[in-house]
């Protein structure tokens, strides 16, 4: 009787506390039974954003999800996030050096793929956007990208039927402010983990290469990884990788961001995960197949003085070495990720 | 079996898990006058926009240090951490540091900043002129902060932390426009300052229970141009990336607030 009684006082007690915790918490009613749960890949580094800012919930990705597929963030209805990340190509422009935008318009710089950008802290090619959350404003308000008002897009939200319900459910209201859907879109954003590759299930066990696939990886480990570092496929660092400057478009990468000379020609160091899929490839595009990209570092690097160190002789491949790079590079495809329903266009 | 006291126990537990739980958000320095609303204020600082002395107009021609012509289309800039000072006992309150504001030439309801203050007797004012640098790199804000109020860099993420446009015929750029971006936050390219302004001779801003000061303070656009770096409209009709140049305005701009005067009823 007396062990039962203390047994009920007990769970009483916790279940006081319990309660107690969540109401602490603001919008108690939204976070329970809604939360949805980041994953970290076995072998990743802890993630560098910050989700206390950010609490995800079902609620909140489909609303991010929606937003990214919606043509109405753009001026004239056209230009959805995902008109130039689009899934099948991991959410880069599929087969162009440049994508399309307003008015017959094209962009200045390659898109990248997005994914695992959890893990990163700042954006563009220049590292010029200093948060995930505050990405999304540079292409909807570029005049040659998707060329909107964030006012605008927030008005055609706020006449919608669909979306103050849907605000309303991801954040306790339905009045819709750029914070929320900012934070809505990067919920979305930061769910995009690719991390089942076939070179994740060797990693994992599950599978193993083949000869000339883990003759590449060897390859790949000796002279690429230095910059291209595992798990990520980027150290996520600026260099300059030797290419020309492009003669129209004058892009001077990290130094235009730093305003240092020591940037100049200076551009982030791309993840090579789905890389068999996120051709062309360079800041500007420049090349389209893996052949182009290996002959620029065995034989196309351009002296400067900014040149990585790494770089100044070039790298050497030979033949058979190309060939199993070539296999190693498309072991890092994730179909499971290019596939994942819950990145589609919603229905 | 003695019968043990296991409800009292109980209720303890709650009680202490209950009365520990929350604590509300009051941030360290922010005063909250006995009895009053949370959002009941003692101190208002009245930000005036002017050239010179004269509240500045939209549809007005002004001539700058360098007898250069000029019309002003917009004028903003964000204002915080407010501190209050008495020089003669070493005192300084720091008010609401979270708090954000952005006074808007062209919305005078922007103008007048409210505040709770602890009484005092003060005899300085000092603010930061900007948005700290960790607003700067904080992800998706609100407020004043809110991107919808275009001051907020997309391809160098980063707060406008003053902005004058308008025109000029001095000026190269098409439509003679001049436009002047401050920003920039870190290391060398900080932009933040903050002033601490003198009271007109003998004033105070006395704050007793019950009462309220008003603070008045002008933001003096001919400021921008001349003192202690030379801007001349002819050589420079813009400033929109964070550098040197941003550094001298703000340096130059940080001295165009004056107390007018202070009321203290």
């Amino acid at each position: 009787m007396r062990k039962k009684l203390f047994t009920i006082a007990g769970f009483i007690a916790v279940t006081a506390t319990v309660v107690q915790m969540n109401s602490c918490k603001k919008n108690d009613s939204v976070q329970q039974n809604n939360s949805l749960t980041f994953s970290v890949p076995a072998g990743f580094p802890k993630p560098q954003y910050n989700f206390d800012n950010n609490p995800l919930t079902k609620d909140g990705f489909e609303l991010g999800r929606k937003l990214f597929y919606d043509g109405r963030l753009s001026k004239d209805g056209n230009f959805p996030c995902s008109s130039c990340h689009q899934q099948f190509a991991a959410f880069a422009t599929f087969d162009h050096d440049f994508s399309h935008g307003f008015n017959n318009q094209f962009t200045t710089r390659n898109a990248p793929g997005l994914f695992n950008l959890a893990w990163q802290t700042a954006f563009q090619w220049d590292g010029g956007v200093n948060n995930l959350e505050v990405q999304p404003l540079a292409p909807i308000t570029a005049p040659n990208e998707m060329a909107e008002d964030i006012n605008n897009v927030l008005g055609k939200l706020k006449a919608d039927n669909i979306y103050p319900g849907m605000f309303k459910a991801a954040f306790g209201n339905d009045e819709i402010t750029s914070q929320k859907m900012l934070k809505a879109l990067a919920q979305f954003m930061v769910m995009l983990v690719s991390a089942d590759s076939k070179y994740d299930k060797v990693k994992k066990g599950q599978t193993s290469f083949t000869v000339a696939e883990a003759s590449g990886y060897a390859s790949f480990q000796a002279k690429c990884a230095s910059c291209h570092a595992e798990p990520l496929f980027t150290d996520l660092s600026y260099r300059n990788n030797g290419l020309t400057l492009h003669p129209t478009l004058k892009d001077y990468g990290r130094m235009r961001i730093t305003d240092k000379s020591e940037d100049s020609l200076k551009f982030k160091v791309p993840s090579l995960r789905n890389v068999a899929l996120t051709f062309s490839y360079m800041h500007d595009g420049r090349f389209y197949t893996f052949d182009q990209v290996l002959n620029h570092y065995a034989t196309g690097i351009v002296q400067s003085p900014t040149l990585d160190p790494s770089l100044k002789n070039g790298i050497t491949f030979s033949i058979e070495e190309r060939t199993n790079i070539k296999a190693f590079l498309r072991t890092l495809t994730d179909s499971t990720f290019t596939n994942d329903k819950r990145f589609a266009q919603p229905q | 079996m003695k019968k043990q006291p296991i409800l009292p126990v109980l209720f303890a537990i709650m009680l202490i898990v209950f009365a520990a739980g929350c604590s509300k958000e009051f941030s360290s320095s922010g005063y909250k006058a006995p009895g009053k609303a949370d959002d009941s204020f003692n101190l208002r600082i009245n930000f005036t926009p002017v050239f010179d002395t004269v509240k500045l107009s939209f549809d007005s021609t002004y001539t700058n240090f360098w007898k250069e012509p000029f019309s002003v289309s917009a004028f903003k800039f964000y204002v915080c951490k407010f501190d209050l000072i008495n020089t003669d006992s070493g005192t300084v309150y720091h008010i609401n540091p979270e708090k954000y504001f952005l006074i808007d030439a062209a919305d005078s309801t922007s103008w007048a900043v409210k505040l709770a203050s602890k009484p005092f007797r003060y005899n300085r004012i000092s603010f930061l002129i900007g948005v700290d640098s960790i607003r700067n790199v904080s992800g998706a804000q609100t407020g004043a902060l809110d991107p919808t109020k275009a001051m907020f860099w997309t391809w160098n993420s980063g707060y406008i932390m003053a902005k004058l446009e308008g025109n000029s015929p001095l000026s190269s750029i098409a439509n003679n426009k001049i436009e002047y971006h401050i920003g920039g936050f870190a290391g060398p390219e900080n932009v933040l300052r903050k002033p601490t302004l003198l009271f007109p001779f003998g004033q105070f801003s006395e704050i007793v229970a019950d009462k309220k000061s008003i603070i008045s303070i002008n933001a003096n656009v001919g400021a921008w141009f001349y003192n202690p770096h030379q801007i001349k409209i002819k050589e420079t009709p813009s400033c929109t990336t964070p550098g040197l140049m941003a550094k001298d305005i703000s340096e130059n701009y940080s001295k165009m607030f004056t107390v007018t005067a202070i009321v203290n009823n």
